[in-house]
């Protein structure tokens, strides 16, 4: 993989990766699709993708349910102002 | 039955001051060699056990049993850190479905394992938060991702634990420690609650040394719940019974090369199924040869799905410092949390799922997986189990002198066609090979566990499961007096 398209895939990851993370991972990830080639072998033609094992698409009911630990989930906020969680200036 | 002994001790354990005192000593002497725990509370667990118990009026064969849950599965008020710096203070602020069904049958969940960061690694060293050492030989890996919990479980501190297998992480530390890992049928138990890393690929197991333990732990856990959409109804399928000749299947393993021991280990565990009049019989599964590529394909491409919600915003470790957008605050705060492993995977993950590559790397993946678990359903249509190894070689050492990420990775072989297939699959300890734990597994067709644990069991007899130096039964103060010491038996 060209260094670009790590850059490209860095970003889409939400990574920030440094000039010595960037040579490590080019290495690595190029080891792996390396790896990843070998599939090209086998005959695709014929067989559907499988995504799941279950193959169940089970509906609920669209309704409210009660929650009760609202508290607990903000409390691992990293920072709060009332109840709402602060973050830098989107613009 | 000496099993059961050991259970109404460990029924005891924490209600009996005397015996709570000496298995807390016990556990912190071992816990500094071993460092199992990422969290170690049990005051907090009967807490946690009593709010639950007292609701569901329950109360069953797991009454007091003291147990350790991954810490990427959800246990109330317990952190949830996933072994991962992004999220070392997090606590949890709800419980497992799987960890729920367990507390209502009156377990108690005393701490937090260990484990590879995210559940990604073979042996817990991708933990941002510590090493776990083997308790057979501290030098060496306890195996992963979920090695906290089978060392836990191999030292004696807890009679089972609970981890999560995508590709092997249930079953491969377990062997690595010389006691028994279940991977369920995948849907069989809840994902509510177990931290995703690759969702179509992962399922709760238990780690025990007693299969009468694991037997009640799965039983307890499953069955379909309304909060997890992949969850199906449990339907047992019968296993053979009566004279337990299993029809076993053997691949033929010509182009795996296995480590000496492994090699020593699996021709013994031929010979021993042969001894206790197991059928064996050959088959061919040409498709592990691509089974490793596809696997990681869709595994990482779930996984960089699945972790890109760890962002610093609502929960976790925010990048401290001057930050000027959101933005990058998300891109600090994921890059300084999460570890080399883990970053490694999201980006092979985000670039397979790419527009342009989807095509050549998922969709060729997921139609090699459409493959791989027909070739599994022809296979069984003839046999009742499949052996095979758990890994190509046993526990390894820590860092350089151990096995290297890639490596690592090829040599999920074993394991990851169980994931792949949704099929459930037992490891048990096979033999000891230079005074290290080597095992074995057996793959069964969906919802056969109780054939696995029959098979088990009945290899049990030519191999029983080995203590390692560190392994200590639990010293209960008073044995005689068991809850059942009615039953008096009169000769």
């Amino acid at each position: 993989m060209e260094r670009e398209e790590l850059d490209i895939t860095a970003q889409l990851a939400r990574l920030e990766l440094s000039e010595d993370e960037t040579r490590r991972f080019e290495q690595a990830v190029f080891q792996m699709l390396e790896y990843f080639s070998k599939m090209r072998e086998f005959d695709v033609k014929e067989l559907p993708p499988t995504a799941q094992m279950t193959q169940t698409n089970r509906v609920r009911r669209d309704a409210a349910v009660a929650n009760d630990n609202t508290e607990a989930i903000l409390d691992n906020a990293p920072e709060l102002e009332d109840r709402f969680i602060v973050i830098p200036n989107v613009l | 039955m000496h099993g059961s002994e050991q259970l109404s001790s460990w029924a005891q354990t924490l209600l009996d001051p005397t015996q709570r005192s000496s298995w807390l000593e016990f556990v912190r002497e071992r816990e500094d060699q071993i460092r199992a725990f990422l969290q170690f509370d049990p005051e907090l667990g009967l807490e946690v056990a009593a709010a639950s118990s007292a609701e569901s009026g329950k109360i069953g064969s797991l009454r007091g049993i003291p147990f350790a849950v991954k810490d990427n599965i959800a246990v109330g008020n317990f952190k949830l850190t996933c072994g991962s710096k992004l999220l070392k203070d997090f606590v949890s602020p709800y419980t497992a479905t799987a960890v729920q069904r367990l507390l209502e049958q009156g377990a108690v969940p005393v701490g937090k394992t260990n484990l590879d960061e995210f559940g990604m690694g073979s042996s817990t060293e991708n933990s941002g938060l510590g090493l776990t050492y083997n308790p057979w030989d501290l030098a060496r890996v306890p195996g992963g991702s979920s090695g906290g919990s089978a060392a836990a479980v191999a030292a004696g501190l807890v009679p089972f634990a609970l981890g999560s297998d995508t590709g092997g992480s249930v079953r491969q530390p377990a062997a690595f420690c010389g006691v028994y890992g279940l991977k369920p049928t995948y849907g069989s138990v809840s994902r509510f609650g177990l931290v995703a890393y690759a969702s179509s690929l992962e399922v709760i197991g238990v780690i025990a040394r007693e299969l009468t333990m694991i037997r009640d732990v799965f039983s307890a856990m499953r069955g379909q719940d309304p909060r997890d959409q992949s969850s199906v109804p449990y339907a047992e399928v019968e296993s053979v019974k009566g004279d337990g000749r299993f029809v076993v299947g053997v691949p033929d393993l010509a182009s795996i090369p296995l480590q000496e021991e492994v090699q020593s280990s699996w021709e013994k565990t031929l010979d021993g199924l042969e001894s206790l009049d197991f059928v064996l019989k050959k088959i061919e599964l040409p498709t592990l040869d691509y089974l490793v590529s596809a696997y990681y394909v869709i595994a990482c491409a779930e996984a960089s799905a699945n972790l890109a919600r760890f962002d610093g915003i609502r929960y976790g470790t925010r990048s401290a410092g001057f930050t000027g957008n959101p933005e990058q605050l998300v891109r600090l705060s994921r890059s300084r949390g999460l570890g080399d492993e883990v970053k490694l995977r999201i980006l092979l993950g985000t670039y397979v799922l790419r527009s342009g590559f989807q095509d050549r790397y998922y969709l060729r993946a997921q139609r090699i997986r459409t493959a791989i678990r027909r070739e599994f359903d022809a296979a069984f249509s003839a046999i009742d189990l499949i052996l095979m190894p758990v890994y190509p070689c046993g526990p390894f050492k820590r860092g350089s002198e151990g096995l290297d990420p890639f490596s690592q990775k090829l040599s999920d072989i074993f394991t990851c066609s169980a994931n792949m297939t949704g099929l459930p699959a037992m490891s048990f300890p096979a033999s000891v090979e230079n005074d290290l734990p080597i095992g074995m597994q057996f793959l069964a067709p969906p919802f056969a566990e109780e054939r696995l644990l029959q098979a088990c069991d009945r290899f049990a007899r030519v191999f029983p499961v080995p203590a390692c130096p560190l392994y200590r039964p639990l010293q209960s103060a008073g044995a005689n007096q068991s809850e059942d010491s009615g039953a008096h038996s009169s000769g």
